[in-house]
């Protein structure tokens, strides 16, 4: 068995933390992981995503299109904007947010007639491949939980309570303090709770 | 992880294959690295700069990859085993050297890692590396991930003993960034002891009759190689009997693996891992017995020319599925579907997979969706910089010739719109090319030349051209961003920053001090973050003929907030008085900050005379302000020298904390 997720955002959100934390995991309990990054130019508020493939016969880096389990989505645009990975009614778990790019910005204070994107725009047009799409307000969960940088934690929290998902969600927390800074680990573990409580 | 890089107990670990290849070196006692960063290894050079100490590794980030590739020479001819890592533009830089390395020899062993960038996710053009190997005849090594670069960087230490020779290890952008979990074997590292050169006693000199001489021995050791190459365990042959097999090496390899499973076939696949010299015999048997084959390779048909002149020996009917049939580009990276499509049409069969489909459904879900092209950070010195720049060309934009050069700044090109005054794709070649063309621009043209480098490109490749420029008194205005660290590639110390890896001091180059030297009399320094007052300085310097030098000085903002992390340091954010805003935009005109943007619902303001302000606001976010504080310098309702309750712009009450990854 296969499990593909792919994760998604804007450079800067701490994409690589989530799939470091479920690297580690896979490390410690004895699953094949194989996960594609993005460096470089892109991390500078750029599309940034991470392919995470776990399961004995994975050997590409890249998920195929239309064989992503999960796709995470840290912003909506982003999300949207990898949706060819998404297994037909694959899951989605997005974070209730827009990143406005500056280029969108640009549009606006030439032509006053241009509008940003909403986030409703972009549900829409997933719900017509799936209707599993949980939105999640990481930032308002984040802020609960007492540090606004913790937002990339709560959907990792909301990722390990997807049916299917093959790491134990206990595993899955115990590695979080061996990345967070120190002072940090309670309340990314506070997080993870939050975001696990999240998915009904 | 770092830990798990230097793990004294561990037996396997989650490691980035950049990491891994650290590893695989300090498994086989390497002493002495040195690199110039470059996308995508330059996690190499970040691994090792902070385990450097720790592991006694004398390292050094060199000012170019010539510099890098000559120090770890050096250090081999000089008895430690070194190893250095550049990416593919950088061979270039470093190919002088390279050539003649391969006709000299080295002594201890001498790796070269090298990547090439199919799909020129962060390089200017796509190149294929293999082809230095060959032309400089150089053992070549080609990983599929990082389980295997780990164990290859490994050998290829005591394969550049035992020959004598540099040896090569070429990865792929898709090898580099990619992670998994990889066996990690015991470290055994040894106390470095100084080595006496003169002991060894040996010639590293090539010229003339002595070249000649050298290259008739290289040609032998080429010969020696191939036949160690012929039973490598690095070049496997699996599968069943078939009349139709598949050749393939590097990450190609892994997405035929998963392919044939999806596929539900088991074909005779030759893997290649040593890809010059071409183990011929080897693949001589493979092909022999075969109606046709398909070869699997990224960018050039390097494998399939070989192949096919060797199969005019052997099998010349043999069918060749590969670039010259049309079944596989020389342009961009592959995947599991262009794998899979083509290996199900040669082998005449069917699967449910409809890539295609996918893509034009999803596309179609994505009309909607605004482009998002990387920019300069919230807090950057670039965008300070530039804000003033468009503001001093003004009206003569159709003046002006605009040398763009590598690094952060090349992303001007990329976001033209919103920097169509400067014309910022004018022109970007290579790394210090900018110097070189302007001075052949403003040769050839009329137009007053504008060339832009970085401070690590200016040491990197910038200073002949520079020297050229000053000699011939050339009409040019040089802008050095001077950020402190060389930014794009992850902020690592230059000459000019003043510490070296892990932190040691080192000898600080001022960047005006050497222009001083090299006879240039119009040297202006520029806070960049002062924007207003930058203006009136680039006008004098487009006015006036002859060279002149602006050096806009500010720190990088990652650096700067990584720094601040270490220190203890929050960031200040600034927030916009919405109740006050004039919704004129000029905080977000052309200096377009990832962190403002407009309010989606309008608002009003009434001044005290009765004037009335309408429109959208401006709105910066707090996760993502950087408390630089120019947005609040463009603001014409906000008095930065004199902050009070009346500024629109204002300093927010609360800090935010320095995010951890940074």
């Amino acid at each position: 068995m296969t499990y593909n997720i792919m994760t998604c955002g804007v450079g800067g959100q701490g994409l690589m933390l989530v799939s470091n934390i479920i690297g580690l995991t896979c490390a410690e309990y004895g699953l094949n992981i194989r996960t594609a990054e993005t460096h470089g130019l892109a991390q500078r508020s750029g599309s940034i995503y991470t392919h995470i493939r776990i399961g004995d016969d994975v050997f590409s880096p890249l998920i195929p299109y239309g064989e992503a389990d999960v796709l995470l989505g840290m912003e909506a645009i982003e999300s949207l904007r990898y949706i060819e990975f998404l297994k037909p009614n694959g899951v989605i778990i997005l974070n209730d947010y827009v990143w406005q790019p500056v280029q969108s910005t640009f549009d606006r204070v030439n032509d006053s007639e241009v509008k940003y994107i909403k986030v409703q725009d972009i549900i829409e047009k997933m719900k017509e491949i799936t209707t599993k799409i949980f939105v999640v307000n990481a930032l308002e969960l984040a802020l609960k939980a007492g540090n606004s940088l913790t937002s990339n934690v709560i959907l990792l929290g909301a990722l390990s309570k997807i049916k299917g998902f093959p790491i134990p969600k206990e595993q899955l927390k115990s590695m979080i303090p061996h990345v967070v800074p120190k002072k940090a680990i309670e309340v990314n573990l506070k997080a993870f709770e939050i975001g696990y409580e999240e998915i009904k | 992880m770092i830990v798990d890089v230097i793990s004294e107990d561990k037996g396997k670990a989650f490691l980035f294959c950049n990491e891994a290849i650290v590893r695989g070196a300090l498994e086989a006692d390497v002493k002495v690295v040195a690199f110039y960063p470059g996308s995508p290894v330059s996690e190499i050079l970040d691994t090792f700069y902070q385990i450097s100490d720790k592991m006694e590794v004398k390292m050094e980030i060199a000012t170019n990859e010539k510099v890098a590739l000559e120090i770890v020479a050096g250090a081999s001819m000089g008895g430690q085993r070194s190893l250095t890592a550049l990416k593919s533009v950088g061979l270039n830089v470093a190919s002088d050297t390279f050539f003649s390395l391969g006709y000299t020899g080295v002594n201890k062993g001498c790796v070269m890692v090298f990547a090439d960038d199919p799909y020129c996710h962060s390089s200017q053009s796509e190149e294929d590396g293999r082809f230095f190997a060959e032309y400089g005849y150089f053992p070549l090594l080609e990983p599929t991930d990082p389980v295997e670069a780990k164990q290859m960087v490994k050998e290829a230490f005591e394969i550049s003993e035992k020959f004598q020779t540099l040896v090569l290890m070429r990865t792929t952008t898709r090898i580099n960034h990619q992670s998994t979990v990889v066996p990690l074997e015991p470290l055994n590292r040894t106390k470095f002891m100084p080595s006496s050169f003169r002991s060894y006693n040996r010639s590293y000199a090539t010229v003339g009759s002595r070249a000649r001489e050298l290259k008739s021995e290289l040609l032998k050791k080429r010969d020696r190689l191939q036949a160690e190459f012929e039973n490598s365990k690095y070049n496997t042959i699996t599968g069943d009997t078939s009349d139709i097999g598949i050749i393939t090496s590097g990450v190609s390899y892994n997405y035929v693996l998963e392919v044939v499973r999806k596929l539900n076939i088991n074909p005779l696949i030759l893997k290649l891992g040593t890809t010059n010299p071409l183990p011929n015999n080897l693949v001589k048997k493979f092909i022999e017995p075969l109606k046709s084959v398909i070869i699997v390779e990224e960018l050039t048909p390097y494998l399939e020319n070989k192949i096919k002149a060797l199969s005019k020996d052997v099998n010349p009917q043999l069918t060749i599925f590969g670039k010259e049939s049309g079944h596989f580009s020389e342009a961009n990276e592959y995947n599991i579907p262009i794998v899979l499509t083509v290996i199900r049409e040669v082998f005449n069969i069917s699967s449910e997979h409809d890539y295609e489909k996918i893509l034009l459904d999803a596309n179609k879900l994505k009309s909607i969706l605004p482009v998002r092209i990387p920019v300069f950070c919230p807090g950057c010195p670039h965008r300070a910089t530039f804000w003033a720049l468009q503001r001093a060309v003004g009206n003569n934009s159709d003046k002006i010739a605009f040398m763009n050069d590598i690094g952060c700044y090349s992303m001007l090109l990329l976001n033209k719109k919103i920097y169509s005054k400067l014309h910022p794709d004018d022109l970007l070649l290579a790394m210090g090319a900018t110097i070189g063309t302007a001075s052949g621009v403003s040769l050839a043209s009329e137009d007053k030349v504008i060339s832009i480098i970085g401070d690590s490109t200016f040491f990197h490749a910038g200073l002949p051209g520079m020297i050229n420029i000053s000699n011939n008194y050339e009409n040019v205005v040089i802008i050095v961003l001077d950020n402190s660290v060389t930014a794009m590639t992850g902020q690592q110390p230059n000459p000019g920053t003043g510490y070296g890896p892990s932190g040691a001091p080192k000898h600080k180059i001022q960047i005006e001090n050497v222009l001083k030297g090299m006879g240039f009399e119009n040297i202006v320094i520029n806070d960049c973050f002062d924007t207003k007052s930058c203006i009136p300085e680039f006008r004098k310097a487009l006015e006036e003929p002859g060279p002149t030098v602006i050096i806009s000085r500010g720190p990088c903002a990652l650096w700067n907030d990584r720094n601040k992390r270490k220190r203890g340091e929050k960031i200040q954010p600034f927030f916009i008085d919405n109740e006050i805003c004039r919704k004129c935009h000029t905080c977000m005109r052309d200096f377009y900050c990832p962190a403002i943007s407009m309010e989606s619902e309008e608002g009003e303001y009434i001044e005290e005379s009765g004037k009335t302000w309408n429109g959208y606001s401006s709105h910066i976010s707090m996760e993502l302000c950087d408390g630089c504080g120019v947005c609040s310098i463009l603001c014409p309702y906000t008095d930065h020298e004199n902050r009070s309750e009346k500024d629109v712009i204002k300093p927010f009450s609360k800090e935010r904390e320095v995010r951890h990854d940074l």
